[in-house]
């Protein structure tokens, strides 16, 4: 067994497409038309292309207790998922400058610094960097 | 302030109020990255902070969830992929980054990876040749 996706919900998959690729800057791997105007979105990392894939998952849209967890972790600020970086005040800035929005500027916690972005399609997200 | 924030905050306080503590572990770390080549054990890592090995190791552990001998393997995996991208032989790739046999390498290689040295820069060769066509 291996693992070689991971999904995150996301309220309009076109909005999540554009902003995963043009701002966090991960590439899209497929695209796949499915019924119902829902599409099967992977993206992978420009430093693991061969890596983990992210799922752009319209589930919020389509099943009540996804929007209702999703809803629930954006209210308490709780990131839904974290990726890693290499310098997390460059990323921090980097993102400010295209408007990304952050509710926990970068931050050290232990032998971690971390930051938490609004992926505009209902999630916080984390960057993390291991100091 | 979110619930999320206040956790951290609490959960910060709990686990990493100990600054001495978190310098040494980060010192150590900070020296396997930028010496990860050289012969490298606890000896001479304690040393290097002053205390005694078993400290470290707990240490270590505490803060990273792993030993320093498993950080620096790890390290030493991910410098080896450099390393074999560029097209050095496996046994180049295998004593640049400081591993004394080619035979622990290999094996480590593919139980972190999946793929033995040479299938991985097979695959990154292959990889280049068809982006250069596209």
């Amino acid at each position: 067994m291996k693992v070689t996706l991971i999904s995150i919900p996301v309220l309009d998959q076109e909005k999540a497409l554009q902003f995963y690729t043009e701002k966090l800057g991960f590439i899209k791997k497929k695209d796949m038309p499915l019924e119902g105007g829902n599409r099967w979105i992977t993206l992978v990392s420009k430093k693991a292309p061969d890596g983990i894939e992210i799922l752009l998952e319209p589930a919020p849209l389509h099943f009540e207790p996804s929007k209702v967890y999703q809803e629930a972790l954006m209210e308490k600020g709780i990131p839904y998922t974290q990726f890693d970086v290499d310098d997390v005040g460059a990323e921090y800035e980097r993102l400010i400058a295209l408007g990304v929005e952050f509710s926990v500027k970068p931050t050290v916690m232990g032998t971690f610094k971390f930051a938490v972005f609004n992926d505009t399609c209902g999630n916080n997200m984390q960057i993390v960097e291991m100091l | 302030m979110t619930f999320y924030q206040s956790e951290i905050q609490r959960i910060k306080k709990a686990c990493f109020s100990n600054e001495k503590q978190l310098e040494i572990a980060i010192g150590v770390k900070n020296y396997i990255e930028a010496n990860y080549e050289h012969n490298l054990n606890l000896d001479v890592l304690s040393h290097l902070k002053f205390v005694s090995k078993y400290h470290l190791l707990r240490l270590f552990k505490k803060y990273y969830g792993m030993t320093p001998r498993q950080y620096l393997i790890d390290v030493r995996i991910e410098k080896s992929k450099e390393q074999l991208q560029q097209q050095l032989s496996v046994t180049e790739t295998c004593f640049a980054v400081g591993f004394e046999s080619v035979g622990s390498f290999s094996s480590l290689f593919k139980a972190k990876t999946g793929k033995s040295p040479s299938e991985y820069q097979k695959e990154q060769l292959s990889r280049s040749n068809s982006i250069l066509k596209s």
